[in-house]
């Protein structure tokens, strides 16, 4: 809650700071004021027993692990955009304000207890992205973005909205324990409208997340919006949607796993094979990272499909390491676009003579979301199989064995091509805060595939 | 009861007079209208803040700025765009699989005995207002956050930049 609190107080003092043209003042006042928030979350955790504001949130260890990883992301990538916005307008602060409010929303989503809240996040999350996909008024695929993510946008919120409206319908309530308690106490007679309602909030839900076959608004709007924006989607927003997703689903559905894993899991295989497939045909990095952004929401889906005790740690350990690698893969982009202005794989030809630091940690980045051992990656996949496994998905394992092999392929091009292939081309120059990011979350992909043990006993 | 059959009956009426009619400013007409029905229906169902709602919004400045793009767009006949017979099958397959699973689902259905509502009386503003600063204070501080948010980036959006940059 203070972090909430905290958040949304540091988004109106950046635009005040915009107002006063204190430019220099905006990054580092947006970070320490992220690092207070962390270090109110986790002074929160195992002190959230019961739901706040009449059952309205309910900041419990999932609420603060997930807060904290979303704000020690959108930290390193705030700490890239020293000298990016700028180069689109002057409105700086603006941007970094609209950061911060989809940033509370997020937080919000995390920590709901009740689904107005839920649709509340959601709705400053969206709103916020609509507005940051648009934020190159002049480029036409970033006005593309902005305006297909608006529609897509609105149209699967309906959706949500109508499952919620159909859940309340049945049970008479918003709060998740009243539902949860709903479904417990009519073990035979559920209203069939709360089934309806169940289906209809998976179809918004998966829309949120990218997963196919709600998937189409996803390599438009990534590719289509100025690239720190897109590594803020493809990580932040991502574990926001997943753990909203596993929220909802591991308090109130959990017991009629029956009626809807099913459709979850067909939903999942479609995802991993059109995410990994499609991948593998791009010749445009950024496009290539879009569709495996796909396969990953397939891979994450597993915590959902196979829910249980182990879900929440199995989805935090994933989404930590994916939003490592992303942040990675997208920060090296950023430069090399920068350079060459080109986004394909041949724009990385040469790399690893001339930056062998950068080469080295988009290697680690690539290694992590190929899942080889030693990495987060790795162990982010080891433990979304194993908790599958325990629910008997045997062949849903195999299957996305075979697709964590096929992505082998398209994440190797990258290395292939930066040490292998030789182009001429001069040394990238970054700054000290690329340097920064980069290293620190190269270590910590590492650190965490070795020393698993650090975040994966946490609930 | 029978006031809730004609304006029923009127609700209908005019949503397929939207779809039918061929000039798109007589559609949004017709779209008010049915919207009006709506607000008629909400007052039966002593829900007083939504209907004032609905009127205020729904059919006051939602459907000017239904026909202000209407006449921006200039929808005229030679734009319209032609639907390939492909398409038209499609639309044929889905409308009917749509209406197979209604009937199928009508026939399941069953009447129940009409399950009384937490409040009938909630619908009235002042029951409403005790609500939303009770129990939901939260949700409705929060969604100013949503509303600055929205704000802030119209106005980012629509303001004109001294300097801009493409790429």
């Amino acid at each position: 809650m203070n972090s909430l609190i905290v958040v949304s107080i540091l988004a109106l003092v950046v635009l005040y700071l915009g107002l006063f043209k204190a430019k220099n003042a905006l990054l580092p006042v947006s970070v320490l004021g992220l690092v207070a928030a962390l270090v109110l979350a986790v002074c929160e955790w195992n002190s959230g027993a019961a739901p706040i504001f009449s059952g309205m949130m309910h900041f419990d260890n999932f609420a603060v692990a997930f807060t904290s990883l979303t704000v020690v992301s959108t930290i390193l990538i705030l700490l890239l955009s020293k000298q990016y916005f700028e180069k689109i307008s002057e409105n700086v602060a603006e941007y970094y304000t609209i950061i911060l409010f989809a940033l509370a929303g997020i937080i919000i989503m995390v920590s709901y207890h009740n689904l107005s809240m839920l649709f509340v996040g959601l709705e400053i999350m969206s709103v916020s992205l609509y507005i940051l996909a648009g934020i190159k008024k002049r480029d036409f695929a970033s006005n593309e973005a902005s305006l297909k993510y608006f529609l897509m946008g609105a149209f699967s919120t309906g959706f949500l909205l109508f499952g919620i409206a159909l859940l309340y319908g049945a049970s008479h309530s918003f709060d998740l324990s009243v539902i949860a308690k709903y479904v417990t106490d009519h073990p035979e007679g559920l209203n069939p409208i709360f089934y309806a309602g169940i289906v209809l909030i998976m179809v918004g839900m998966c829309f949120k997340v990218g997963a196919a076959p709600f998937h189409f608004w996803v390599p438009d709007v990534y590719e289509g919006s100025p690239t720190l924006i897109t590594t803020f989607m493809a990580t932040v927003v991502k574990t926001a949607g997943f753990a909203a997703f596993l929220r909802l689903f591991s308090i109130c559905f959990a017991p009629l796993s029956d009626f809807w894993m099913p459709t979850l899991l067909a939903i999942t295989i479609i995802t991993l094979f059109i995410g990994n497939i499609t991948a593998l045909f791009q010749d445009n990095f950024k496009r290539m990272l879009t569709y495996s952004s796909v396969s990953h929401a397939g891979y994450m889906l597993f915590a959902i499909v196979a829910l249980g005790a182990t879900s929440s740690n199995a989805i935090f350990v994933y989404t930590a390491a994916y939003s490592l690698a992303s942040i990675i893969a997208f920060a090296v982009l950023i430069l090399v676009k920068e350079q060459t202005g080109s986004e394909n794989f041949d724009s990385f030809n040469g790399l690893g003579k001339k930056n062998p630091f950068l080469a080295l940690v988009v290697t680690v980045s690539m290694l992590s979301f190929a899942g080889i051992p030693l990495t987060a990656g790795f162990i982010g996949k080891f433990f979304m199989f194993s908790s599958a496994l325990q629910e008997y998905h045997i062949w849903l394992v195999v299957l996305a064995i075979i697709n964590a092999i096929i992505s082998i392929f398209y994440y190797f091009r990258v290395i292939v091509a930066m040490y292998f292939k030789d182009a001429e081309r001069k040394e990238l120059v970054s700054n000290g805060y690329f340097k920064l990011v980069l290293g620190a979350s190269a270590i910590i992909t590492v650190v965490l595939g070795v020393y698993p043990s650090l975040i994966t006993d946490l609930f | 009861m029978s006031l809730f059959y004609l304006v029923a009956f009127l609700s209908i009426l005019f949503s397929l007079l939207v779809i039918f009619t061929k000039n798109p400013v007589h559609s949004v007409l017709y779209l008010i209208a049915t919207f009006f029905t709506f607000t008629i229906h909400y007052i039966l169902l002593n829900a007083q803040f939504l209907a004032v709602v609905n009127f205020i919004v729904y059919m006051g400045a939602i459907m000017v700025l239904f026909l202000f793009v209407l006449m921006l767009m200039n929808l005229n006949k030679d734009t319209e765009p032609v639907k390939s017979n492909l398409i038209k099958i499609i639309g044929v397959i889905a409308g009917g699989a749509l209406l197979v699973t209604l009937v199928g689902a009508s026939k399941a259905l069953q009447t129940s005995a009409v399950s009384a509502g937490p409040n009938s009386e909630i619908g009235l503003v002042e029951n409403l207002g005790k609500v939303l600063f009770n129990e939901f204070l939260l949700p409705f501080e929060l969604s100013s956050l949503l509303l600055l948010s929205a704000l802030v980036g119209a106005i980012l959006l629509a303001r004109k930049d001294k300097k801009t940059q493409n790429g």
